[in-house]
């Protein structure tokens, strides 16, 4: 056969066309009886339904966690998690810690030198010494 | 601003930027240029005239600067296009610089041209000939005796079997002196001549 | 320790469906799976169907253990799971897909033989309607792709390999084994035993005639009829055993049970909110993807494809031309080459020896032919839209250089 189809698979581009929020599920861990607890249990009572319905995509879990300072742990799409501990903050932090986790991609933090990174082949195409406009020395 | 007016000082070169900024430092004295700072300085090259703003007056025509590069395949070559294609039209309008084409040396020695002087019974002869006598008949002499390509001569007919044989142990006989290298070597031009068709 | 403490704690808390990730409740419910279902098949294959005719009608309320006898979660449990609903939004699903759709698409046959509760019918239409959108997009695009690359560029959009990719971008888990105690958000399948050789056995049952000649050509064009959407070959449907369907099926892949997960989700989305969700969600996961089209092409002989095409469109025959070079007696050369049919260039390629520079060109010329692609595209489906433009014709090619 002189032409032969290579396979090959595509490569996902999240946000082109549907955008899924890497954050897939939050597990808030808190104590009844400690003290550095205290803002995440009002949170929970108060600011976690407002939370919750504001985001639909993600599972959310409580469960108590006795004799140990509050966590919100965040899991994530590429399978990773992340774990912020909450203790003695006030429910508008932990509000802003929860979104922290939520807005999270689940990679490790790592310093962008590229302003954009692209799988998009240049307009211009690689500059090669061959062609364009041949200057005469 | 301060390196505007240095560049602005600079004697006007053909490739100013290859030069050193302080014209004073001979080659010797020179420091090593090897941090970031210096050679971004060295590489920061005026652009072409083409993308300048003239002075004296307002721009109101179409910069045209094609790039230094190969042009894209997604980019259909104006022969190949149908001929009810808006782009057709679009390009003949364009500056072509299809003038030089003719003084092009070409590529490949062979004339890509066709003669069609072989009748029917030269081919059955050339048949015949190898088959009677494949060791002196081979598909080159054939080719150069009838005046035409081995290619041709591989199409109108086939080596006997015997022929087939023999020249396959020819074959395993150079090959078995072939060490490790020259071997992996031959291997590897082979899967290089496969890429050629592959790539991008 | 303290880790059978924290265990013991949560569990207090958490639902019957978020503990099942628990070690202890694991080995209890794997225990009672064992005692209900492979120590005594047949009798509970009866009970299933009456308890599951009773679970769907919604009115009984269903106790615990039946639930652990059923071969997938009730339709009731849709309601419960967060996880979910919390699929749904996070594929931006209509609202008009109710989640025990959705639940249901999640079922594969291997875990519910029962064609009512798995996703077979739905994943069936998916499949349909993908294939359909995507090979209607593929050739009203690229009007002169070659068959071999349409069915390549056809795999690479809608295979199994993209859907189960898309599958785990999804963030969709899989259960541990299938059963009616799981949770309805996740993937229930039953897996293949671990060291077993999928691809051991060559396909057999397949649609083709004369399939045991395995030296016989088999063309091209033979696999349009014959194969699937990307060239592979079709399993002849095998006559059911039982009437009414719910025979044990073989255990499948992960990569199976996702390919008919994203399916499914395709027919349910057709069924429950239109032709215009569907083609948007097609649109969002599939289309949206990134693919180089170029890449697909394998040419083994690119020069003389190229004098038969030139030939067959009857414009000049190709002349390879040096456009430029360097170091042609080095070590390592560089020529450019173009090749020119009259004064038109056609394709241009860079290599170390002449030779390649020309194939390279050649393959950059034909490239060039088959990745043409009209200005305005516009696909038949797009017509079934009320107040759409009537149809025209698209740009039809001769079709691919036959050597």
């Amino acid at each position: 056969m002189p032409l032969k189809g290579i396979r090959t698979v595509t490569a996902a581009r999240n946000g082109v066309g549907a955008f899924i929020l890497q954050c897939k599920r939050l597990d808030f861990h808190y104590c009844d009886w400690a003290g550095s607890s205290r803002g995440m249990v009002s949170f929970l009572k108060h600011s976690l339904p407002a939370f919750a319905k504001e985001n639909p995509q993600i599972e959310i879990r409580v469960s108590p966690r006795p004799h140990k300072h509050p966590v919100i742990k965040g899991h994530y799409i590429n399978g990773r998690e992340k774990a912020v501990c909450v203790r003695n903050l006030e429910p508008e932090q932990i509000l802003q810690k929860a979104n922290l986790l939520k807005e999270a991609s689940g990679e490790k933090l790592k310093r962008t030198k590229k302003p954009v990174t692209s799988i998009n082949e240049s307009v211009r195409g690689i500059w090669s010494p061959y062609h364009g406009d041949l200057r005469t020395i | 601003m301060a390196t505007f007016i240095n560049a602005s000082k600079r004697p006007t070169l053909a490739l100013p930027f290859l030069l050193p900024s302080c014209e004073s430092a001979s080659l010797e004295l020179r420091r090593c240029q090897s941090t970031y700072r210096r050679t971004k300085q060295r590489l920061r090259i005026k652009p072409d005239a083409s993308f300048g703003l003239s002075s004296d007056k307002i721009q109101d025509h179409i910069i045209y600067n094609p790039p230094s590069s190969t042009s894209s395949v997604y980019e259909t070559p104006t022969k190949f296009l149908p001929p009810n294609d808006v782009r057709r039209a679009l390009r003949s309008d364009a500056p072509s610089n299809s003038q030089n084409v003719d003084e092009l040396p070409p590529a490949s020695k062979s004339s890509p041209e066709k003669r069609y002087h072989l009748t029917r019974s030269d081919v059955e002869e050339i048949r015949k000939l190898r088959l009677s006598d494949p060791m002196t008949w081979s598909r080159w002499k054939l080719a150069k005796r009838f005046n035409c390509s081995p290619m041709f001569i591989a199409m109108a007919c086939e080596a006997s079997p015997q022929k087939k044989e023999i020249q396959k142990q020819v074959l395993e006989a150079v090959q078995s002196r072939w060490g490790a290298k020259r071997r992996m070597a031959r291997e590897d031009r082979e899967l290089r001549k496969e890429s050629w068709g592959r790539d991008a | 320790m303290k880790r059978l403490q924290l265990q013991r704690w949560s569990s207090s808390v958490l639902s019957s469906r978020a503990r099942t990730g628990g070690r202890l409740q694991r080995h209890l419910y794997s225990s009672n799976r064992f005692q209900s279902t492979a120590s005594n098949p047949l009798p509970s294959e009866s009970d299933l169907a009456g308890e599951q005719s009773t679970a769907s009608s919604g009115s009984t309320p269903f106790l615990k253990f039946t639930k652990r006898q059923l071969p997938s979660p009730p339709v009731q449990a849709a309601r419960e799971s967060a996880k979910l609903a919390a699929l749904h939004a996070r594929l931006y699903l209509p609202s008009r897909l109710p989640l025990e759709t959705l639940a249901r698409c999640l079922v594969d046959a291997s875990a519910d033989p029962d064609p009512q509760f798995n996703n077979t019918s739905l994943a069936l239409l998916g499949n349909d309607l993908l294939s359909n959108y995507i090979s209607e997009h593929i050739v009203c695009t690229y009007p002169r792709l070659p068959l071999t690359v349409i069915f390549a560029a056809v795999y690479a959009y809608i295979g199994p390999k993209t859907l189960a990719a898309m599958v785990r971008e999804w963030g969709v888990e899989h259960a541990a084994f299938p059963g009616g105690e799981v949770d309805p958000g996740l993937l229930q399948f039953k897996r293949v035993a671990p060291g077993t050789d999928i691809s051991a056995e060559p396909i057999r049952g397949t649609t083709r005639p004369n399939e045991d000649q395995t030296t016989w050509r088999r063309s091209i064009t033979s696999s349009v009829v014959y194969d699937n959407e990307y060239g592979d070959p079709v399993m002849a449907p095998k006559p059911p055993a039982d009437p009414s369907g719910s025979s044990p099926q073989p255990p499948v892949t992960a990569e199976q049970a996702s390919c008919s997960l994203v399916r499914a989700v395709m027919g349910a989305i057709y069924l429950h909110a239109g032709r215009l969700a569907a083609k948007r969600f097609f649109e969002q996961h599939i289309l949206s993807r990134h693919l180089n089209l170029s890449e697909l092409f394998n040419f083994s002989q690119p020069v003389r494809d190229l004098a038969r095409l030139c030939a067959r469109e009857n414009y000049e025959q190709p002349v390879a031309k040096i456009i430029s070079e360097t170091g042609r007696k080095s070590r390592h050369p560089v020529f450019v080459v173009g090749i020119y049919s009259g004064k038109d260039k056609l394709g241009e390629g860079v290599g170390g020896s002449l030779v390649e520079a020309r194939s390279r060109a050649a393959v950059a010329a034909l490239k060039g032919w088959y990745l043409y692609s009209p200005l305005e595209v516009r696909v038949p489906s797009s017509t079934e839209e009320p107040g759409a433009a009537p149809w025209k014709p698209v740009y039809v090619d001769l079709g691919e250089v036959i050597v």
